[in-house]
């Protein structure tokens, strides 16, 4: 641990990693990163790992497709085999109102360059025959969407980090923001005190109350997500498959395993990590129906992760007006994992320049929040 | 002709027992055995013997044998002929043998017939292949002749047998791949199975040989799962690369001679097949002729001395006026003693259709275990199985085990007693005792472990600790060697605490990485590579190299990751993270979830 630092990054997890990763990049010195547990043991460390750029906002979409050009160089850039896989997203409709909206989103997405079409229920059936397609009147595909695995990237992250000097500090909680005259002058941790007049909550769940530690009321909560694993076989299923209205998601990991959740009815609110059994309850039925070669199939294991989620689920980056350079990226809601590369990038950005080069990142700023909120749909 | 007042035909410890106790009473008696020495199934034993330590137990086989040898070449009331292949029984116990070639004829007033068993045959594919051969013929071209049949075996067959032959040929540095089970439970002894299981040779239940595979010989062998009507389940066949098929399903009694001799034989599955009828006395339904030992029944050495007593006894009764009423039943009750624990079912109610009640006058127990001491350097027993043994019980010298009055009751060990002498050790035959002394402020414990095979450690040898089933737990350097003339040796090493129950066997250091997580396929070499990298947390350990992720949860391998980790960090284990534990704790179809059963 290093008594004076640059920047102190609050949060080991894949946005604070690769926030570090890009400031060591762009040549920053000195720059802390605390994570009070081991590093993928936040909601990085319990995510699908699905890699998605079929938004319906298209900065989610610009986002996204940004990760994945830098995801596809994640080996070379980063130094790791991340399992990163482009198996395509099937995503499924069940009316034609459903259907409707798919048109309209391929449209828009189409237009931001993404290559995404539409398809019938007999296209589907000839890609996938495995699948059971009752109800389906057809969906959206697109072979550019990927998986990789979420815990070996941040992994991946923390190692490159430390191999290019970054003060990686594991096992050590921040407890506060130290500010004078609303300026940051350092923080505290469990471990001891840090100098610095910057910091970078990427707090994951805990990003409210890392901005209260700087008396920010960040517009975000947590709440938990349900999610299992199954026992590894062949390779059947190539992309992720998302069902909005069945509430489902689905992916085959290159290890062979199932990895699979659903939006809770009611979800529990805040950082629980608790499971259920209802959830294991929900998932059956809709999984054996919809992949009836899963009837044998054994859950392996279930396990949950905090959603971070802003008024609109989308993201906010952006920097505090009250305080000087305490910057934000939070609020990722079910997809901070695929856009982190992207996300990273352009934090670091504005750390260096003052604002965001590569990609314009302003409309994710916290004043969006005083207009009329348009949320994000497509989210399981 | 020859005449004798008795004849034993057959030399394994039955008969052995039964023309030493003839000859005591001045009782005229020819031996016949067709090999070249006496001593029938117990020359090619070269393991320590169970059972009754009164009766020889504790000994190996070979040893009993030149025991009882020396016993008949002391006594000049006894002939002996080996190399005397019996052809034929004859009317008026006319015996014929075979001897250099020649037809030799010879006359007994009653006969005792000890001629044993042989192996039952088990058809598949290919199973006149060179390479297959039965257990028996095994142990006799390695035991007696010093020739080993093959580098890599497969057995089929869990019985004692089986897993005899699976300890003796990794003794005499051989590969056994694994052991194919019908059935769903092990069918010799528990603590037999454990030593191989240590060793890291599977036990595969519910298993069969589908098929050898080879043109000249044996090169490999096909094995499948089986399903509760003993059929091979497709799917789940599997190839395993042997040279050797050993067949060990089991012994039937040699009953041809005993049928020329007019007794009645009859299918009783649970003694081993066709077996002559006999009364408690070992007399069959031809008043002059009695049986003993494997013939009589499928058992072990034990029984069948016990029985060659009775039937010889019986006979000098009958042929001189002796009053030998007290001894007899004193053995009766022994061997009833002998046959009262649950490994011993099928015999009792084998004798039971035969008409022999069962007399024990006392049941087996499973002994309350006493308070332990921890930190005192003392025994562990791991003998959890009624099994007719009390090798421990009388071999300590400071009674500090207690088996009691039947000896298929477990043993308990009185820690205040025991004085870590490690006689106990030594002496028993199922390996099944092993020393300990945990020095808790260091969270180190002391190990002492049986060893019987080759090469012996030195102190100083860097080794690997293995577990109950033979997979690496952690590294250990050799402190001590007791080296004992019965060739169980005490070998001692420390390891960390925690492993102070699943450490049971030391390994020298092979060149390939052992495999830690089973489920996962994670070596050694890859989690100390990973740890080397910088990873030092347990749960960023795991989700780099999957190592305790699979479906076992871990259940196998987390506590040697974090035993790896500690040494390599210098961090207690118990300081170390453990991790969360999520359902389900085994793995569940999803099957389960679709109609809900009984919800409270
Ligand atoms: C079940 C589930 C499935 C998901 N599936 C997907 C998916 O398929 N694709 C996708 O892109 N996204 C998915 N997500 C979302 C994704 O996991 C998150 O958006 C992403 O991991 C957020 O990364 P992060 O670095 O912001 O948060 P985290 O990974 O939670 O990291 C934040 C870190 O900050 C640390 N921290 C908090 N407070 C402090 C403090 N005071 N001091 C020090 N450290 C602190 C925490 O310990 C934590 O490790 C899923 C999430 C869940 C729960
Ligand atoms: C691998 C193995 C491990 C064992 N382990 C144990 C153990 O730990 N403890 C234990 O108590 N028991 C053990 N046993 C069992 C024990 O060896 C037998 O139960 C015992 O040897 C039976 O004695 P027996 O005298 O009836 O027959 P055997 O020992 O089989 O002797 C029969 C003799 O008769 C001879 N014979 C047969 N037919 C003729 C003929 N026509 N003419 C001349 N001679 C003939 C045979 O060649 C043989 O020498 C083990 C057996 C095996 C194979
Ligand atoms: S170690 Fe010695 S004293 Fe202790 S039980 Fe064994 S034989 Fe007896
Ligand atoms: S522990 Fe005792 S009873 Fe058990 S096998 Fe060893 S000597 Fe026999």
């Amino acid at each position: 641990m290093i008594s004076n630092a640059s920047v102190v990054i609050i949060g080991g997890g894949i946005i604070g990693t690769s926030i570090a990763f890009n400031l060591a990049k762009l040549g920053v010195k000195d720059i802390s990163v605390f994570e009070k547990s081991y590093i993928s043991s936040g909601s990085t460390g319990r995510c699908g790992g699905g890699i998605r750029q079929q938004w319906t906002s298209p900065m989610n979409v610009r986002l996204a497709m940004r990760s994945v050009e830098l995801f596809r160089r994640f080996r070379e850039d980063i130094g790791m085999d991340i399992e990163y896989h482009e198996g395509g997203y099937l995503l499924l409709a069940y009316s034609d109102e459903e259907m409707g909206e798919f048109e309209s989103n391929v449209k828009m997405q189409n237009q931001e360059g993404l290559s995404v079409q539409l398809v019938s229920p007999g296209e589907i059936k000839e890609k996938f025959p495995f699948m059971n397609l009752e109800r389906v009147v057809g969906g959206t595909w697109c072979p550019s969407d990927s998986h990789a695995n979420p815990q070996i990237a941040n992994i991946a992250y923390a190692i490159a980090i430390k191999r290019m000097g970054v003060d990686l500090n594991t096992h050590t909680a921040v407890d506060g923001i130290d500010i004078q005259n609303g300026e940051i002058v350092g923080v505290q941790t469990d471990k001891g005190y840090v100098k610095t007049n910057t910091v970078i909550n990427a707090a994951g769940g805990f990003s409210h109350e890392v901005g209260l530690m700087a008396n920010m009321d960040i517009p975000t909560h947590s709440e938990r997500h349900q999610i299992l694993v199954t026992e590894s076989i062949n390779h059947v299923l190539e992309p992720m498959v998302i069902s909005f209205k069945k509430n489902y998601y689905v992916r085959q990991t290159m290890h062979g395993s199932f990895v699979m959740g659903q939006s809770d009815k009611k979800p529990a609110q805040g950082n629980d990590l608790g499971h259920s059994v209802e959830f294991l309850e929900e998932m059956a039925p809709k999984m054996v129906h919809d992949f009836p070669f899963m009837t044998h199939l054994h859950i392996v294991r279930q396990w949950s992760g905090a959603y971070n989620i802003s008024p609109d689920a989308q993201p906010i980056i952006d920097t505090a007006e009250s305080i000087s350079r305490y910057i934000f990226a939070v609020g990722f809601s079910g997809h901070g994992f695929m856009l982190a590369p992207a996300a990273g990038e352009a934090v670091a950005e504005m750390v260096v320049y003052g604002r965001s080069k590569t990609m314009d990142v302003s409309n994710l700023n916290m004043r969006r929040f005083k207009r009329q909120i348009k949320s994000e749909k497509n989210v399981v | 002709m020859k005449f004798y007042e008795t004849i034993v035909i057959g030399s394994g410890p039955a008969g052995m027992v039964g023309a030493t106790i003839l000859g005591q009473h001045g009782v005229k008696t020819l031996l016949l055995d067709e090999n070249d020495f006496i001593g029938g199934q117990l020359v090619k034993q070269t393991h320590k013997f169970f059972g009754d330590h009164a009766h020889y137990a504790s000994l190996r086989g070979f040893e009993i044998a030149q025991k009882l040898q020396d016993g008949i070449s002391s006594n000049s009331n006894v002939e002996v002929e080996n190399a005397a292949t019996v052809m034929g029984i004859y009317p008026n116990n006319t015996v014929t043998y075979i001897q250099n070639g020649k037809k030799c004829k010879a006359y007994g007033k009653k006969l005792l017939i000890t001629t044993g068993a042989m192996e039952k045959q088990l058809p598949f594919v290919n199973s006149d292949l060179p390479g297959v051969y039965g257990a028996g013929a095994i142990q006799t071209l390695m035991n007696e002749y010093g020739i080993m049949p093959g580098s890599r075996f497969m057995i089929i067959g869990s019985g004692n047998i089986g897993l005899i032959l699976a300890y003796q040929l990794i003794q005499a540095g051989a590969k056994v791949r694994a052991i194919v089970e019908a059935l769903g439970k092990i069918g010799g002894y528990a603590v037999h199975a454990n030593k191989i299981k240590r060793l890291g040779v599977p036990i595969l239940l519910n298993h069969t040989i589908v098929k050898a595979i080879g043109d000249k010989s044996v090169s490999g062998a096909v094995i499948a799962e089986i399903d509760d009507k003993f059929k091979p389940i497709t799917g789940t066949e599997r190839e395993l690369v042997v040279d050797t098929i050993a067949i060990s399903v089991g012994l039937t009694p040699l009953t041809e001679l005993s049928e020329q001799a007019g007794c009645k034989v009859e299918f009783i599955p649970e003694l081993g097949g066709y077996v002559p009828i006999r009364n408690e006395r070992m007399k069959t339904t031809n008043p002059d002729v009695f049986i003993a030992g494997d013939l009589a029944s499928i058992e072990e050495a034990t029984t069948a001395m016990i029985e060659g007593k009775i039937a010889s006894l019986e006979m000098v009764q009958e042929l001189t006026g002796k009053d030998l009423e007290k001894e007899i039943e004193n053995e009766i009750t022994i061997l009833a003693l002998f046959r009262s624990g649950p490994k011993s079912v099928k015999i009792r109610s084998g004798l039971e259709k035969m008409g022999i009640k069962n007399l024990a006058i006392s049941k087996p127990r499973i002994n309350e275990p006493k308070e332990d001491i921890v930190g005192k350097l003392r025994a562990v027993l791991e003998c959890d199985e009624e099994i007719p043994c009390n090798s421990c019980e009388v071999s300590c010298p400071f009674g500090a085990i207690y088996i009691g009055e039947n000896l298929n009751s477990t043993p308990v060990l009185d820690p205040d007693k025991c004085t870590g002498c490690g006689t106990c050790v030594n002496a028993c035959p199922g390996l099944a005792i092993f020393m300990l002394k945990e020095d808790v402020e260091n969270r180190m414990a002391l190990v002492g472990i049986p060893y019987e095979l080759l090469p012996l450690p030195v102190k100083g040898q860097k080794m690997w600790a293995m577990n109950k089933n033979g997979d690496y737990v952690c590294d250990v350097t050799v402190e001590r060697v007791v080296k004992y003339p019965n060739k169980t040796h005490l070998v001692y090493a420390k390891i960390p605490i925690e492993f102070s129950q699943s450490v049971r066997h030391f390994s020298f250091i092979k060149k390939e990485s052992p495999i830690i997580c089973r489920c996962e396929e994670v070596t050694l070499d890859e989690i100390e590579n990973t740890i080397d990298s910088g990873i030092t947390d347990f749960e960023e350990l795991k989700r780099l190299t999957r190592v305790t992720m699979g479906p076992c949860g871990g259940k196998n391998c987390k506590l040697v990751v974090l035993g790896i980790l500690s040494r390599k960090t210098g961090v207690s284990i118990s300081n170390l993270s453990q991790g969360t534990s999520r359902p389900p704790v085994k793995p569940v179809e999803f099957s389960a979830f679709l109609k809900c059963g009984d919800d409270k």
